[in-house]
């Protein structure tokens, strides 16, 4: 340790992997900590599958509770979600439909810009732009939510009021936009993860039989990678399904919902944030409905998580 | 060159499509400093919040917040961590394994509201803690166990095969080669799963609000026992004022949360050039 000076650790560190004395005849201690060490871990990826297991448990519990007063088939069915009515109705489908039009306009925005990112950082920018650009797509994915929804509804709506003046202060076409911004880097960043693992060798390939770049990328590298890229966008639509703050703040507390991007909404997240602040008692079908709502969320999520590890993966 | 590149049709799209995203980072960013411009200063840093925006801080918030990033840390960092080397190192290759890593690997797929809906069941309610600082922890470590579980395998799957292979020839035993070997070499990919891991939940405002986040704290909290108020709620509460005042404040708090954020990223930055 001493001898080595300021390398000293890293002098140690090679003695002990090579040196016999750790090896040939490893002390007690040495035998002792191998088989900690293995408990621990085991010990760990227990305590992560307990730590799941309660999240699924406490869902299925209560979601069991608002199934005893609500039949599955009403919450599939029925047109109207109206839980604080004199009598209350649990049709799931229009919170179901304000969240897919979310995902649907964030999308939208996401995808293309995001793609066409990932494209641009990959192929043509130079190492200045490239720096500049991952540094601002960085800095995207770093913003908190709450920040995104806070700006659709304080500067996104006044700025959309002035080309369609019949907008709503509270509208889902702000709270897209505001979703779509904040899924990009997910399309962006992944996008490009994929792209950069397309073997050189076959753009080579296709530059040596004298194709454009253009070409080349749209007939070999982008399909190449077309894997990859969904599964970016397969993550994107789970995180644009999940978001809670810019929707709540922008895109309001609407439980009808007519199509109209200019006019508000409740999306399934929005609804499990409201009615959280309205504090509703343990044991009533509201606070049940919470949890209703989390599990089919949970569900959601779960399954898409699922679907873009498969295609990411896949072969 | 020159007569192709004309007639780039994509190379064009990826111009536009590239400053456009550049434009939406420069406008938000923007933004949100011309607005926090005449807001952050010493008195609103240390300040607690008031019916008065002129007197309004984020002192007490600041405070929550870095509680929620210590115990956020504390609690799931070393169990992803652990859970990550015991997938990729010591669980046998067999189906039950690979299901059960990949059961746990998809929690990374659920939105953070719904472990806010857990964690009041959980920890608010079942456990009778109340909407405290330590039940808001239990459920940002729940929030971001999942991502330090998935970026710890990647990472530890990247150490070549060869890394192991020759320090077990030389005689090393499991628990030796990964502790000299493997983790130093992971090192670098795992602080920036973790990075990642920790900005996503200590910015989340979502769980902590199904939590029961008060609106109002003015009492910085000194134990995790304390009533839980944090920079994201707190710019919230803020962004639902309708008054200018209380927006310039939303964004100073936006502001502050995004400069301790990126506080991280860059110790990040920095630990991970002494790892390599």
């Amino acid at each position: 340790m001493t001898a080595g000076g300021p390398l000293g650790g890293r002098a140690t560190s090679v003695a002990h992997a090579g040196g016999h004395g750790a090896v040939l005849r490893p002390r007690r201690g040495a035998a002792l900590s191998e088989r900690l060490a293995g408990r621990v871990f085991l010990a760990c990826a227990v305590l992560a599958g307990v730590a799941a297991m309660a999240v699924v448990g406490v869902l299925a519990w209560e979601s069991a509770a608002f199934f005893s007063q609500v039949s599955p088939a009403r919450l599939l069915t029925d047109p109207s979600w109206t839980p604080l009515a004199e009598e209350p109705r649990f049709g799931i489908l229009p919170l179901v439909a304000a969240t897919a039009q979310i995902v649907a306009g964030a999308a939208a925005v996401a995808f293309p810009l995001g793609l066409l990112t990932a494209i641009y950082l990959q192929y043509y920018a130079g190492p200045r732009t490239g720096t500049v650009l991952t540094a601002a797509v960085t800095l995207l994915a770093a913003v908190p939510t709450v920040v995104y929804g806070y700006v659709a509804l304080n500067f996104v709506t006044p700025a959309l009021r002035g080309i369609l003046p019949g907008i709503g202060a509270f509208n889902a076409f702000s709270a897209c936009l505001a979703v779509g911004v904040m899924i990009l880097p997910t399309v962006a960043l992944l996008s490009r993860s994929a792209l950069a693992a397309v073997p050189h060798s076959l753009l080579e390939t296709g530059m040596a039989l004298g194709a454009a770049r253009a070409r080349v990328l749209t007939r070999a590298a982008i399909p190449a990678a077309s894997r990859g890229i969904a599964a970016a966008m397969a993550l994107a639509v789970a995180r644009a399904a999940g978001e809670t703050m810019i929707v709540t703040l922008a895109a309001g507390n609407q439980a009808r919902l007519t199509g109209n991007p200019l006019e508000g909404l409740r999306t399934l997240t929005a609804f499990i944030a409201q009615t959280s602040m309205s504090d509703p008692a343990p044991g009533t079908i509201e606070h049940h409905a919470l949890a209703t709502v989390a599990a089919v969320l949970f569900l959601g999520g779960y399954a898409v998580c699922a679907l873009a590890r498969w295609i990411g993966r896949a072969r | 060159m020159t007569p192709l590149a004309t007639r780039d049709l994509l190379g064009t799209a990826c111009r536009l499509g590239a400053a456009l995203t550049l434009t939406a980072a420069i406008a938000l960013l923007g933004v949100l400093l011309v607005q926090a411009l005449g807001v952050v200063d010493v008195g609103f840093l240390a300040g607690a919040p008031s019916r008065f925006a002129s007197r309004a801080g984020v002192g007490p918030a600041i405070a929550g917040t870095l509680w929620l990033a210590v115990l956020t840390a504390a609690l799931s960092f070393p169990v992803g961590i652990g859970a990550a080397v015991y997938f990729e190192e010591y669980a046998p290759r067999n189906r039950l394994a690979g299901l059960a890593g990949s059961a746990l690997a998809n929690m990374a797929g659920v939105p953070p509201v719904v472990f806010g809906v857990a964690g009041l069941a959980l920890f608010v309610r079942g456990m009778g803690l109340g909407p405290t600082i330590l039940a808001a922890g239990l459920t940002l470590a729940m929030l971001a166990l999942p991502t330090v579980l998935v970026t710890s395998r990647t990472a530890l799957r990247e150490v070549p095969r060869g890394v192991r292979d020759a320090a077990s020839a030389l005689g090393a035993t499991r628990w030796q080669v990964i502790r000299r070997q493997v983790l130093p070499a992971a090192g670098p990919g795992i602080v920036t799963g973790l990075t990642l891991a920790l900005t996503r939940t200590v910015g989340a405002a979502a769980p902590l609000l199904v939590l029961g986040a008060p609106a109002f704290v003015t009492h910085a909290p000194r134990t995790p026992g304390d009533i839980l108020t944090a920079l994201p709620t707190q710019a919230f509460t803020w962004s639902t004022r309708t008054e200018a005042d209380f927006a310039a404040l939303a964004a100073g708090t936006a502001v502050t949360l995004l400069v301790l954020l990126l506080t991280v990223n860059l110790g990040a930055l920095v630990l991970r050039r002494r790892l390599r």
